[in-house]
């Protein structure tokens, strides 16, 4: 190795050169829209922009990292945030005790994610499929609970309270939903890079064939990627509903596509490519600062869209071209 | 299709019998299905309703063959291998080019090529980052897909664009020999790609490529050609279907982006209906003709078109998880 050392120099810095290409983008985006981007530079800015999006994305793509860290994914997240948010405005709505409803909202989610597990486990479904038919269910659940996709509004001064008790409150002066993702932050980081639970998950991404042999109950451990998936979702799903005051059939779809993405532009900054708690992190604030960055530009959504596809796909091709070349 | 059919010889005794009793599962899943229908919903089996089913699954049809070509091409296993989730978002892409290009005075000479060569460059932007940047394709074609879905919308203004041309109108509604024109579109379309796909050269290379990549390329052939190859068609499919959205619609519409989830669905499920549970173009037909045959029965027997998606994705669970079973003895 040290003979090789001088050679392989100028390869090994394209490749650690490829895996900065995302901290690389990030700050220079930032850096960019600090200077064009009026108000963008701005604590007002970023608070709001953290409490409306970062949050609830970035929860429900924690979920998303467990599930694609174990060599799954999961279509069905927007149906665990829906039906949570369901269950939670109509307990609300029903009169119930605030915190009764939101561990019901947390319960239906959980069972989402189970019924993920046993379509996985049992029925020896591809993930992918699983989750599908899933989400097909789940849109008629909603339609057929909802008379077709009417949203149920609480925004009546008598249901007030649980809703103020989970989006007005502060802890240090920090808003309680950033508490939150900062628990399951801490949460998701213990469990899936400290913790016993993190090197299965691994293991199953990796070689799910050798993880079985190895000893490790796959079924098990299949069945708590997806619950903890869902039960994050869910989460999500009760402070959208506390946020907004209401539930809006079929809101969570939206968050799909960018929890997907927000994960695996996360894998770029890893040398083997894994999803991380880390990663995906940045990956949400990524998504958050082009979108936010791009409408203070002036951009209309249209041309929000464009940019924000185009930006990721030049950062990824940046990460993983140089990658390549280093190869 | 000769080396499989040697492939299978190889084997046990029983081999091929206990795989015919799989394949037979899925294709009586389907059939009592239809039977059910037939018996339960009123006019299901008439000429017209089957015409009717084969004309609403075309649009389907084409999007479903493309990704179809891209799951061949790379694989199935939808998070290593490939997939193409740019399909619909490019088809409503190249949509919006052609019924503007309509609107703007330019005939189908000018319009047609453009939304054909719209979907080829979204494909090829495709293949691009999946083979030279090799960034993985449910990313790169997500991105993909944005910007697509952001281009369609920033060429139509989320507006419905009206679109007429003698095409189009023969299109909608013209009819030969009794069938009409769309439902001839499937069946030619599907002709197509069963001799290209399943009959030439270059379709048994495509298959090698997605079964093993290594084994294809010390054999010499030149994989990410064909991985290319197989985006450009998913692009060139796109750009076919979406004249047909046009002529069916006599517009281009918001929403074309949401075709992804049923076509999807409908290329993963057409592995059932195929021997080895790979990706065939008939399987694929089969499960798009399935999924259009269950959404019309539905509205035969006048349920709720809220159930519709529910049922659907209830049939797919049970048909691939007795499927699996059926592999796994």
């Amino acid at each position: 190795m040290t003979v090789n050392n001088k050679t392989l120099t100028p390869k090994m810095s394209l490749e650690s050169m490829s895996h900065k290409a995302v901290y690389v983008a990030f700050i220079g985006v930032f850096i960019l829209f600090s200077m064009t981007a009026e108000g963008f530079l701005n604590f007002d800015n970023f608070s709001n922009l953290i409490a409306n999006k970062v949050v609830l994305l970035a929860i429900v793509a924690l979920g998303m990292t467990i599930v694609i860290a174990a060599g799954g994914i999961d279509l069905s997240v927007g149906v665990s945030i829906d039906l949570a948010s369901m269950a939670f405005i109509m307990m609300i709505g029903a009169g119930h005790n605030g915190v009764f409803a939101v561990i019901v909202a947390i319960l239906v989610a959980a069972c989402v994610g189970l019924t993920n597990s046993l379509l996985i486990n049992k029925l020896k479904i591809d993930p992918f499929l699983a989750t599908l038919g899933v989400l097909f269910i789940g849109k008629s659940v909603q339609q057929l609970a909802t008379s077709g996709g009417v949203p149920i509004y609480l925004t009546k001064s008598e249901f007030a309270a649980p809703f103020e008790a989970i989006t007005r409150t502060s802890l240090f002066g920090i808003p309680t939903p950033f508490l939150v993702l900062v628990a399951c932050v801490i949460a998701v980081y213990l469990a899936l890079h400290r913790g016993k639970f993190g090197r299965y998950v691994s293991a199953l991404g990796a070689q799910p064939g050798v993880a079985k042999y190895s000893g490790i109950r796959v079924p098990f451990q299949l069945t708590l990627v997806f619950v903890s998936c869902s039960v994050l979702c869910g989460i999500s799903g009760v402070l959208l509903s506390s946020t907004v005051r209401s539930y809006v059939p079929l809101a969570g779809d939206a968050f799909l596509l960018d929890a997907i993405g927000a994960t695996f532009i996360g894998t770029a900054i890893s040398k083997e490519r894994k999803p991380s708690v880390f990663g995906t992190i940045l990956g949400v604030l990524f998504l958050a600062m082009l979108r936010n960055g791009l409408l203070l530009l002036g951009l209309n959504f249209f041309w929000q869209q464009v940019g924000i596809g185009l930006l990721v796909f030049i950062v990824l091709g940046l990460s993983f071209g140089l990658r390549k070349r280093a190869e | 299709m000769k080396l499989q059919l040697f492939k299978s010889d190889m084997n046990s005794n029983g081999y091929t019998l206990q795989k015919m009793a799989i394949r037979l599962g899925a294709f009586a899943a389907f059939l009592g299905i239809m039977v059910f229908f037939a018996v339960t919903a009123r006019g299901f089996t008439t000429s017209y309703n089957i015409l009717n089913i084969i004309e609403q699954s075309t649009i389907l049809g084409f999007l479903a063959f493309g990704i179809t070509v891209v799951f061949i091409g790379t694989g199935t296993d939808v998070q290593k291998g490939g997939i193409d989730l740019s399909i619909a978002a490019n088809a409503g892409l190249c949509a919006a080019v052609y019924a503007v290009l309509l609107e703007r005075g330019y005939g189908d000479s000018l319009a047609i090529p453009a939304a054909i060569a719209t979907g080829l460059c979204v494909g090829f932007l495709n293949g691009f980052a999946v083979v030279t940047l090799r960034i993985m394709p449910l990313l790169s074609t997500l991105a993909v897909m944005n910007i697509a879905a952001g281009l369609e919308l920033a060429v139509t203004q989320n507006t419905v664009i009206g679109a007429a041309s003698p095409l189009l109108d023969t299109l909608a509604f013209g009819k030969f020999l009794g069938i009409s024109a769309l439902a001839w579109c499937l069946i030619i379309g599907a002709a197509l790609m069963v001799a290209i796909v399943h009959y030439s050269p270059v379709g048994l290379r495509l298959y090698s490529v997605g079964g093993n990549v290594e084994a294809a390329k010390s054999v010499g052939i030149y994989a990410g050609r064909y991985v290319y190859g197989s985006y450009l068609f998913s692009g060139f499919a796109a750009g076919a279907a979406s004249i047909l959205i046009v002529a069916r619609l006599s517009a281009s519409t918001p929403g074309t982006g949401l075709l992804l989830l049923p076509v999807l669905a409908a290329a993963l499920l057409g592995a059932v209906f195929s021997r080895r549970f790979v990706p065939t173009i008939g399987g694929t037909l089969l499960a798009v003709l399935f999924i259009g045959a269950l959404s019309n029965g539905f509205q035969l027997l006048g349920i709720s078109s809220y159930w519709v998606s529910g049922v659907q994705g209830a049939l797919i669970l049970v048909v691939v998880a007795v499927t699996s079973f059926a592999k796994k003895s």
